[in-house]
Formats: C-alpha cells, structure tokens, sequence
C-alpha cells in the first residue's frame, strides 16, 4: 500500500516538475518580454543593432522562409508518404532503404543541415544567402519528420476503408483522395506542425543560409534574418539586446500558437466534412 | 471557428506578400555589396551599411557573419567584397589588405571601496582560476573574492582568456554575467567583486558616478585613451579585409567606415573608434 502511494507520489512530482519547467519558461519570457511588446515593435524595423526598434521585417523573412519551406517539403512530402504506405509493400527492399535513411536523416544535427544548404543552395546552386536558399535547406531538415509521421497516419487508417473502396471498384486514386488522406489528416496536420515547429526554432542552419541580413526582403533572393537567428545574435552577441531578446522569444512562441491552432481548427473541419458528413 | 481560422490565415499570408512586393523597387539599378565574418564586428557593419545605404541610393549592404576566419577565407575567394577580422591579420594571411574601423579594449574592474589599486598579470591569473581566494593575499581587505566571468560566446571572454593564456574550463567563475552593463552592475554591487568589461562602457559608466575603477594593465592605465594610441596591452583591431586594393563600392565603404560619420556607431556599440 505504501509502496503505491510512493510510485504515485513519485509520479506525480515528475509530472509537476514538467509543467513547472514549462511554466518557469513561459513566465520568464512574459515577465521580461511583455513590456516592451507593442504594434510599434510588430511593424517597425530593428535600429541600433536591434536594442531598440522593432522586428517587422524579421516577421516578414521568418514567415518567409516558412512559406517556402512548407511550399517544398509538404507535397514531396505527402507524396513519399503515399508511395511508402500505399503503393510498396512495407517490408520491400526500396521501402526499407528509403525508411532506414529517413531515420538517419531525422537524426543529423542541424547545423549539418546549414553547411549542406551553404555548399549546396548558396554556393553550388548560386543562390547566395537568401530566403530561397535557407527556405530549401528547411525543407530538406523537415522532410524526414513529415514524411514518417504522414507514413503512420496513412497506416493507421482502417484496411476496411482499403477493402470497401476496392471492393465498389473504386479507383485507388480516389480512395486516397477521398477516404484515406482525409482519415490521416490529422497525423498529416500533425507533422506539419512539428515541421514547422522545427523549422521555426532553427538558428544553425538558418544563419549560413539565409543569413544576418535585417533589412525587408524585396525578393525571395534577398538575405533576410529569421527570429531565431535574432534572438541568438541579440542574446549571444549584442550588449544590451536582452530585453529585445525575450520580446522576440515571445513573439515567436505566439506565433507558433497562432499557426498550431489554425492548423488543428482547419484539420477537424476537413475530417468532419470529408468523412463524417458522407 | 472555420471562418476565423480562414480569416488568420490570409492575414498572415497578406503579411507576408505585402512585406513582399509592397516595397519593390528597380531591381536592375540596385548595386550590392556583400561583407562576412566576425559576429563582433557584424551587429557594427550592419549599423554603418544602413547609414551608408541611406547617403547612397540603389546601394544594399549586405552583412553575414560566420567568424573571423570566414571573413579571411572568403574576402580571399572573393565570395565577399569585404570581409570582417575582429584580430590583425596573422603572418600567412599578409596576402590580404586590412583596415581597422575600431578597436576594443577589456579592462579589468573592482568596486570603488576595494583598497587594492593594481594586479600583476600572474595575480590576476591566480584569482580567475581559484588559487587566490581572498583579497588578503593580494593586499587588500580579509573578504573573499567574488570572480565574475563573462558567458560562453561573448568576444570578450575569448579576448581575455586569450590574453591571460586560460582556458575557460580552468576559470572558476562565482558569477557569470551576459553584458557590459551587467559586470558593472555586479561589481558596483558587491565590494569583493572583479569582474572584466569593455573599455568604452566602464569608462563611461565609471565617470557617470559607477562605484567601480579600472586596473591598470602591466602598468598601463585602462582608458580608451591608452587604447586608441594601441599601448594598452588588452585590446584588439576591428579590421575590415580586402583581397586587392578596393575600388569602387568597396573603397567608398572603407572610407565611410573609417571617417568620423560613424563615431556615434562605433561608440555605440562600446568599441573605441582609431584616431582619424
């Protein structure tokens, strides 16, 4: 009996201590970050090395290099996913070759991912440091995650939904469409936020890539400085950019709010319709 | 629900396309000039780029950073125009040019009440890496010493630890601080405090009425003066780096970069500015 309530006990304070960290940081941004946050420093641009102004043009080249990241990752993506689940078999040759380097992808740290993108985008494609440039290096760092977490969503789809389609000679195009992409989508919507989390809190491969630039881009072929490459150049090597420091740690992590609940409202419209509703 | 997410949504994307196109300008006319290297010298670059593109129409500076050893290698490749060096050029990179647009000195700091007026180099070793713990040894008051060192990653910490030959795993920090502004802060704080800061900042905190005074180092007194005429002994060059001889855009920028105009800049982030 004791021994129970010990484990629950025990378990209980681990669970506490979770949130209690997740709560410490959250508090520490607002309490340092809230007073400076205005609309001013929403839209206005950064001065004096970004101790005072503001961060609109980072916001631009962060959503930016997202857009572009998503733009490319998520069909390739959703695409692989498909091949993998839908038309190979699970435990073929090709299958497990493209799954085992997937994994060992996932796995590369980022900053590998930035030198790969300097040499490859900026250097060898010619594109320089621009927001196409770090754009594409993302979508190469977030593919793995998508494409396995797409996999399992497709997977975890009922084999009825396979058979029913099949068996009313149904095309399996159309049962992709209709039936199994909108029973995962979900899992789909799933990984793109932990893409986009991801690619939204990378700083390593961001900085030989897109680059240090604070400037409104005028073209995806500009440089432009990304949020979190500002946060590290503001806390890292700026004397007396903290405070500007933890106003765009906020801003950062309200945006990820904002784009991660679009994302859920929009994927529970989308199953509703496509799959409850017929 | 639906309707305010769609509404959300094309904001963000509205956001985003205006921050786009709305300020399209000529692209053919705009000339541009890359610069890379030191994250010291960068946050100063981007702030004199902006100052230069606003006297010079169709001009875009562009500043990346990367380290000073990037700087050397790409000015040499010429994947940049200019690159930044926050050290003099060594012996096998002579093939470069370098300009200096300013210097940066560290100065070591006690607290005004502190009785101890001067540390050998030696001294100054043995309390940053815990062989002398209280001021007694030194000649000062009987009170511990409290050593402030600076985070991992500031400039300044590679600068100090370079020049006292430590590396930063031997130090035995009781305080690690972030800023210039924050070592004052924790010495004007604590009686029993030695902490290390730029030049510019501590001179200027220390005649705005700071609790604190600056060592002299080997004998010479801290000061931007002493700085500026390159005698005292912790400070380096922050150099600009060119592959040849720059013409055009490039030799209008180091010469921008290297006239009075910018003072307030390089003053403004706590660097010295050479004598013109």
């Amino acid at each position: 009996m004791t021994k129970n309530v010990l484990a629950t006990g025990l378990i209980w304070l681990m669970a506490a201590l979770v949130s209690g960290v997740f709560v410490w940081l959250l508090s520490d941004i607002l309490i340092h970050g809230l007073p400076q946050l205005s609309w001013a420093f929403l839209a206005e641009a950064p001065e004096n090395s970004g101790r005072s102004g503001g961060i609109g043009p980072i916001i631009v080249s962060t959503l930016l290099i997202l857009l572009v990241a998503m733009v490319t990752a998520a069909p390739l993506g959703l695409a692989t996913a498909v091949l993998l689940s839908e038309f190979t078999r699970y435990d073929s040759i090709f299958g497990r070759l493209v799954r085992r380097s997937l994994d060992v992808l996932a796995g590369v740290p980022s900053i590998v991912f930035g030198l790969f993108g300097n040499a490859f985008f900026c250097i060898y494609l010619g594109l320089g440091f621009s927001i196409l440039s770090g754009g594409l290096t993302l979508a190469c760092m977030v593919l793995p995650i998508l494409i396995r977490t797409a996999e399992e969503g497709l997977q975890a789809a009922p084999n009825d939904y396979r058979l029913a389609a099949a068996a009313l000679g149904m095309p399996r195009s159309a049962a992709l469409v209709h039936l199994l992409l909108p029973s995962a989508a979900p899992a789909l919507l799933a990984g793109l936020m932990l893409g986009v989390g991801r690619a939204m809190a990378e700083t390593a491969a961001l900085i030989f890539t897109s680059g240090y630039v604070d400037r409104l881009p005028n073209s995806l072929l500009d440089s432009g400085r990304a949020l979190s490459v500002h946060i590290y150049d503001l806390s890292m090597n700026v004397a007396g950019g903290d405070a500007n420091a933890y106003s765009s740690a906020l801003v950062l992590i309200l945006l990820l709010f904002i784009i991660n609940t679009i994302a859920m409202s929009l994927a529970k419209q989308w199953l509703y319709r496509r799959v409850v509703s017929i | 629900m639906k309707k305010w997410a769609m509404i959300a949504v094309s904001t963000l994307i509205a956001w985003a396309v205006w921050g786009f196109f709305g300020t399209k300008s000529d692209e053919s006319e705009i000339e541009k000039l890359v610069l890379t290297g030191s994250s010291t010298i960068a946050p100063l670059a981007a702030e004199i780029g902006k100052r230069f593109e606003s006297l010079h129409r169709n001009v875009r500076v562009d500043v990346q950073t990367g380290g000073s050893s990037r700087g050397v290698s790409d000015a040499r490749a010429g994947l940049a125009d200019i690159g930044m060096a926050s050290r003099a050029l060594k012996d096998d990179e002579k093939d470069l040019l370098q300009f200096t647009v300013a210097l940066d000195g560290i100065s070591v700091i006690l607290n005004k009440a502190n009785p101890v007026e001067a540390l050998s180099k030696q001294q100054i070793i043995d309390i940053y890496t815990g062989k002398i713990t209280s001021w007694k040894q030194v000649g000062g008051n009987d009170a511990p010493i409290t050593v402030v060192n600076k985070a991992e990653g500031r400039s300044t910490l590679e600068l100090f630890l370079h020049h006292f030959g430590l590396k930063n795993t031997e130090v035995k920090p009781h305080v690690i601080i972030g800023d210039n502004q924050q070592g004052i802060k924790t010495v004007v704080g604590n009686p029993d405090a030695i902490g290390y800061v730029s030049v510019g900042t501590a001179e200027y905190e220390a005649s705005q009425g700071a609790a604190i005074k600056l060592l002299p180092l080997e004998g010479i007194a801290a000061s931007v003066e002493n700085v500026r005429n390159r005698s005292f002994p912790l400070s380096r060059p922050l150099n600009l780096v060119t592959r040849s001889e720059p013409v055009g855009l490039a030799k209008d920028f180091i010469e921008f970069a290297g006239s009075p105009q910018v003072n307030d800049l390089i003053e403004a982030q706590y660097f010295v500015p050479v004598p013109r």
